[in-house]
């Protein structure tokens, strides 16, 4: 299959109200890395104005964070036929990534720390509580070890290597996992509540992160796991993708790992 | 306003006073810095009412302007005016905006006795810590600039900061004049629900609207009621021409007409702080000739579009510290002929140590008219993969030059640039500092 017949469309979950912190580097470096192979790029905003049966269409989906109040005009609008889709989308393994705010949203719900519980689309098995605006935020420079069994034995195989996330946490929630699996073990930083260890949650295809929205620049390689697996689901054939010259995000990465001081077997020798 | 100190109150303020200048002294003599904060600092310990017994001395009053962006030029420009009607000001021109910086502007001017000589001062203020001082300096004015996101790591959201400046500000004295800007949905709200006098700034120029609603956009939500807002035109990020179809809140209608107003140096958002700058001086009874004079020989602050000349070539220096600070140095840099530019990324704590915004500015603008673009700073390859993910096509369509040394990164963008063209710097706060010591060999801070 040439690549000039491949489509993706990325949705995007509400550009304007949850895109808080960079949040939009995940779409652009999807959107960018698709695009310099060839392939025809859309990008769907799944706000107020679409619809269930856009949700359906499609195969890759990018969730920011939003602020307390931007929460809850999502929460409204994200009801009915329209969250039945999203749970449906999912379910049946359209990987996404969702960072910061995102993961409350699709957990079962969130307490903020001033006003009313806020409740999620209860797809991944997890609850988030703000412990009170006099409570630290969990704020800082954040690396996991990926530990997700499925996704970490994937990103193993893409990049010969243990695969280690660099990214920039700030929450006040803190997240309790129940059945669902972490994403990874927290090596830097705080990750979902500071106590256990355990950062962000992975379900069917879905990254769930406390990480901000430019994940991704940093951590190409998840990038094109994103990719692959949205064109393994949507034209039921492996897909290899090219590969680029990734030594920015490689230099980014080692000086990350250098200033925070964290040794990590093989990781700054390994190719992004 | 006044003078009604108690005696014990004057002997604990003089003391205080005297302490923190032989602080100032020491600091200074050995060379430690430039004092703008440990004065007033220690002397707060001495006497913890100093902010208010120093502040009720200024004869004429205290303005305080808060805002996201632009304080320190709408400061120095509001000063330029004042002075050049032969008033004595107080500033704290450093940019320390926090209660200790406050301070030590103020005791700069104060005698051994604690006596305060000055006819205005005029106070930039953290927009964080604008509720706990307005009770100790009860401004004459208060000018609110705009309110974006911006160092949301330390200070959480804009909507919690309106709420808390509109609670606290209602209940200052009704002479309290307070100027927001009307272009602002979230000020013009908080202007429309005051017991104050309140004046308005803002734009009356559709031909300076943007072609499309920028991505660093926090405010297009009606802060009444929560529907979206209908905009005629944005000028910049949530700024324009808006109304809500839902409940019919409105924008203000601003006291000068802007289009009959020049402005201070480059840029639209310079518009807006010559706009500010000019009401309040109208509102102290400043004549408009002198306004106008003082607009059009303004020199900037330093590493707000400062221009300097070195070896020749000229530069000039654009802070760029959040989205939409940058994206309008974006516009600056576009609409010059010049294709050289370098951008510092630093995160250090005047920074923010998060660096995710500049995935919220518009570099594509940059990129899309190609050129050189050299990139140095604590985290220039986050600052390069940005400008990577800017091009449309895998293969490179603009020179970019990394440099984590950021001397040398210098060297080479000045190298790069041609004898006629401008070199543009678009550095973060601490970054502007390091270029600025770099340029011209000496620390201002």
């Amino acid at each position: 299959m040439s690549s000039q017949n491949l489509e993706l469309t990325i949705g995007w979950l509400y550009p304007t109200l949850m895109s808080t912190y960079g949040d939009r580097g995940n779409v652009i470096t999807i959107e960018r890395r698709a695009q310099w192979r060839g392939y025809d790029v859309k990008v769907l905003p799944l706000d107020q104005n679409a619809t269930a049966a856009d949700i359906k269409t499609v195969d890759v989906i990018v969730g920011g964070g939003a602020q307390d109040r931007q929460q809850e005009i999502v929460m409204r609008d994200l009801q009915g036929a329209k969250a039945d889709a999203m749970r449906e989308k999912i379910e049946n393994g359209t990987p996404g990534v969702f960072t910061c705010g995102s993961p409350q949203l699709l957990g079962h719900y969130y307490e903020p720390g001033l006003g009313q519980r806020i409740d999620g689309l209860g797809i991944l098995d997890l609850v988030s509580v703000h412990p009170g605006e006099n409570t630290k935020r969990c704020i800082g420079n954040l690396v996991i070890e990926v530990t997700a069994s499925r996704l970490a034995q994937d990103l193993r195989e893409m990049t010969g290597t243990t695969p280690y996330l660099v990214g920039f946490e700030n929450h006040g929630g803190r997240t309790k996992l129940g059945k669902v699996e972490a994403l990874g073990r927290v090596v830097y930083g705080l990750g979902n509540n500071g106590e256990d260890g355990t950062e962000g949650a992975f379900y069917q295809n879905a990254i769930a992160t406390y990480s901000h929205g430019p994940l991704l620049p940093k951590n190409p390689f998840v990038a094109d796991w994103l990719i692959q697996t949205a064109l393994r689901l949507k034209y039921q054939q492996e897909i290899t993708l090219k590969p680029f010259d990734d030594s920015l995000a490689a230099q980014a990465r080692e000086a990350m790992f250098k200033r925070l001081k964290v040794n990590l077997p093989g990781a700054a020798a390994a190719k992004v | 306003m006044g003078n009604k100190i108690q005696f014990i109150d004057r002997l604990r303020l003089g003391f205080a006073v005297s302490v923190a200048k032989s602080v100032t002294f020491i600091v200074r003599s050995l060379r430690l810095g430039a004092a703008s904060v440990l004065p007033g600092s220690i002397a707060r310990r001495i006497e913890p009412r100093l902010l208010q017994l120093l502040s009720q001395q200024v004869k004429n009053g205290v303005i305080l302007i808060a805002g996201t962006n632009g304080k320190t030029t709408t400061a120095l420009l509001l000063c330029t005016i004042l002075e050049h009607k032969g008033f004595r000001v107080t500033h704290n021109s450093t940019g320390a905006n926090l209660e200790n910086g406050l301070m030590t502007a103020l005791l700069e001017s104060t005698n051994l006795l604690g006596t305060l000589n000055t006819d205005y001062a005029i106070l930039e203020v953290d927009e964080n810590i604008v509720p706990r001082v307005l009770k100790p300096l009860q401004p004459r004015i208060i000018l609110c600039l705009n309110l974006f996101r911006d160092q949301l790591d330390r200070y959480g959201e804009v909507d919690t900061i309106s709420k808390r400046w509109t609670k606290v500000i209602s209940t200052l004295p009704t002479e309290t004049v307070v100027i927001p800007n009307a272009d602002d949905p979230t000020l013009s709200n908080l202007g429309q629900q005051l017991p104050q006098r309140v004046l308005f700034f803002g734009l009356n120029e559709p031909e300076h609207y943007l072609e499309a609603i920028p991505h660093a956009v926090d405010s297009i939500y009606c802060p009444k009621c929560g529907h979206s807002l209908d905009y005629k035109g944005v000028y910049l990020s949530h700024l324009g021409d808006f109304t809500c179809p839902k409940c019919g809140f409105t924008k203000s209608k601003p006291t000068l007409e802007s289009s009959e107003w020049s402005q201070i140096l480059v840029g639209l958002y310079n518009k807006y702080n010559t706009l500010a700058a000019a009401t309040a001086a109208i509102e102290l009874g400043v004549d408009e000739v002198t306004i106008r004079d003082t607009i059009n020989t303004f020199q900037a602050a330093f590493g707000r579009a400062e221009d300097l000349v070195i070896n020749g070539k000229r530069v000039r220096i654009l802070l760029s510290k959040n989205p939409v600070g940058t994206n309008e140095t974006i516009r600056v840099v576009t609409q010059s002929t010049d294709k050289i530019t370098l951008l510092v990324l630093n995160d250090r704590t005047p920074d923010g140590t998060d660096v995710s915004w500049i995935w919220d500015v518009d570099t594509e603008k940059l990129v899309e008219r190609g050129g050189t673009l050299v990139v140095s700073g604590d985290r220039v390859y986050d600052m390069a993969l940005r400008l990577r993910y800017s091009q449309k096509s895998p293969e490179s369509s603009i020179n970019l030059i990394v440099e984590e040394d950021l001397r040398q990164a210098i060297a080479t963008a000045l190298e790069h640039t041609p004898e006629n063209e401008t070199l543009h710097i678009l550095p973060t706060y601490s970054a502007m500092l390091e270029v600025r010591e770099v340029l011209t060999g000496r620390k201002i801070l």
